[in-house]
């Protein structure tokens, strides 16, 4: 408990350095774009119109729900895939200030995970907007049980960041295992497809014990259908971000200090 | 009261023979138990016990390959000892690159800001030493063009002047007083003998003997990861030259160090 205690003070310690990094991401990030922070946002509205054209004639889908149901799913997969593939490579971005500096290596996912909310948020906000715009909200109250879940998110992805920075220093595969992965995961998760098609296929459970797929429900309950997500996502997702903080900080705790040999 | 102890400190380095080996690789390994890439240790630092305490300026020489650099990493902490015990007392500052750890994409005044928040700097006090910094480094209105396009002595000049602002409590530096080109040298040279004055305590590593012999007044020579003597600059470096099988520089006869331990 003391070790994690003197991580905490010496990463707090250095709070200038990590927040300006990941200022510095987003200025270089939209720097020379005229479209600016819209242009993160670019690529999950074009699938989302792609997407909304190609279903509303196969299956009938009503737009008005499936729209922003769609653009949430493409937000979210964008912050776990961005975690994921900059988190494996945030400890050998970080190398030159490892081999210089013996500070906190909690700092470099943490600069991935909090550039991942940044988008997350304004991703987020255009949601709100586009369903506020297509049918208005019956409980805006329930956007308020967005901040935890927000929390929750943001938990996981760090610590998704510091076990694939980790693995990848160790096993210069890992990020593109990591992509194949997140593609099979990304056709078992209803990002793109209503879960409801699941549930009456008989195939439910994939939806019921996918902890991506309560991730999702955290997200689109609060704002497509103006209610709290369930006790079963909201456990589950909480359970699953313990679990993957728990091996962080053990990874953390056990390799950080011999990490630099891994570079 | 600054101070930095090494007590029978190891130091092995483990690495593969071919390459770092990727996941799939090593769970076959795992499952047939016949490596076809096997880790090497290679031992850098053996037994390795010293005290520097508050106020000594120590020198670190010796051969290329002779653990010198590695025991300045093990001193700053970025190395953790394989065995024995390291004990500090005090803020450790060190330069060991200055070319290294910049932000290609952001600017030299950002990357200023970057390099002095890691070193302990607050928003306003490196606001106080921005101008200084920028005008030592003497890149003028190429202060705000991305540092990818800096050449290496820009890179250089910048590295040096943004570790040289700081405020040191122990210092370790390496190899860094042959920085840019021969007037930035000189003016590095005095910057780097004030950085010195202001630090309790100052470990530096580098081939150059007159430098040593200058800013030391005690040395350390190691030699295949051990060290081989520890004592007074002149006599160690004497021993030095005598082992090399090569006479003293003219210059070097009964030069004293100006600073005394």
């Amino acid at each position: 408990m003391a070790a994690i205690q003197e991580q905490l003070a010496a990463i707090w310690k250095l709070r200038y350095f990590w927040l300006s990094l990941v200022r510095m991401d987003l200025q270089t990030r939209y720097r020379q774009s005229w479209l600016g922070i819209g242009w993160s946002l670019l690529h999950p509205i074009a699938m989302t119109v792609v997407l909304c054209t190609v279903f509303h004639k196969l299956f009938g889908l009503d737009l008005r729900e499936y729209a922003p149901s769609i653009l949430a799913g493409l937000c979210f997969w964008n912050y776990l895939t961005t975690i994921t593939t900059q988190g494996c490579q945030c400890l050998l971005r970080g190398e030159p200030y490892i081999r210089q500096y013996p500070c906190p290596i909690a700092i470099y996912p943490l600069r991935v995970a909090l550039g991942g909310m940044f988008h997350l948020l304004v991703a987020l906000a255009v949601v709100i907007v586009l369903k506020w715009c297509l049918t208005g909200f019956g409980n805006p109250l329930a956007l308020f049980s967005l901040i935890p879940a927000l929390v929750l998110l943001f938990v996981f992805g760090w610590a998704l960041a510091v076990l694939a920075g980790f693995a990848n220093a160790c096993f210069p595969d890992t990020q593109h295992l990591c992509t194949v992965a997140l593609q099979i995961l990304f056709y078992t998760t209803p990002i793109i497809y209503p879960a409801a098609m699941l549930h009456a296929r008989g195939l439910g459970w994939i939806v019921t014990w996918n902890p991506l797929a309560a991730c999702l429900a955290l997200i689109r309950e609060p704002i497509l259908a103006g209610r709290v997500a369930s006790l079963h996502d909201l456990g589950l997702v909480a359970a699953t971000a313990t679990a993957a903080f728990g091996a962080a900080i053990v990874t953390l705790l056990r390799l950080q200090r011999t990490i630099v040999f891994r570079l | 009261m600054a101070s930095i102890e090494l007590e029978n400190v190891g130091l092995v380095f483990r690495v593969r023979r071919q390459r770092r080996i990727p996941l799939k690789e090593y769970v076959l390994q795992r499952m047939f138990r016949s490596s076809i890439n096997p880790i090497v240790e290679v031992r850098s630092l053996q037994n390795v016990s010293l005290r520097i305490g508050e106020g000594e300026r120590v020198g670190i020489i010796g051969h290329n390959g002779a653990g010198k650099s590695t025991l300045l990493k093990v001193l700053a902490g970025v190395y953790p000892p394989t065995s024995g015990r390291r004990t500090v007392e005090g803020a450790i500052s060190s330069v060991f690159d200055f070319a290294l750890g910049f932000e290609p994409h952001a600017s030299g005044r950002e990357n200023i800001r970057y390099r002095g928040y890691l070193q302990g700097e607050t928003p306003r006090s490196i606001r106080a030493k921005l101008d200084s910094i920028i005008e030592f480094s003497e890149l003028g209105e190429f202060i705000d063009t991305p540092v990818r396009f800096y050449s290496a002595g820009m890179r250089l000049r910048l590295g040096f002047s943004i570790a040289t602002a700081i405020e040191p409590e122990i210092l370790l530096v390496d190899e860094c007083l042959s920085a840019g080109d021969l007037a930035f040298r000189k003016k590095a040279q005095q910057r780097m003998r004030e950085t010195m004055d202001r630090a309790r305590l100052i470990v530096m590593v580098s081939h150059d003997l007159e430098v040593i012999r200058g800013f030391c007044g005690r040395v350390i020579w190691m030699e295949q990861g051990r060290i081989r003597q520890d004592g007074l600059a002149a006599d160690v470096i004497e021993a030095y030259w005598s082992s090399s099988g090569k006479s003293r520089p003219a210059s070097d006869a009964g030069t004293l160090p100006p600073r005394a331990a």
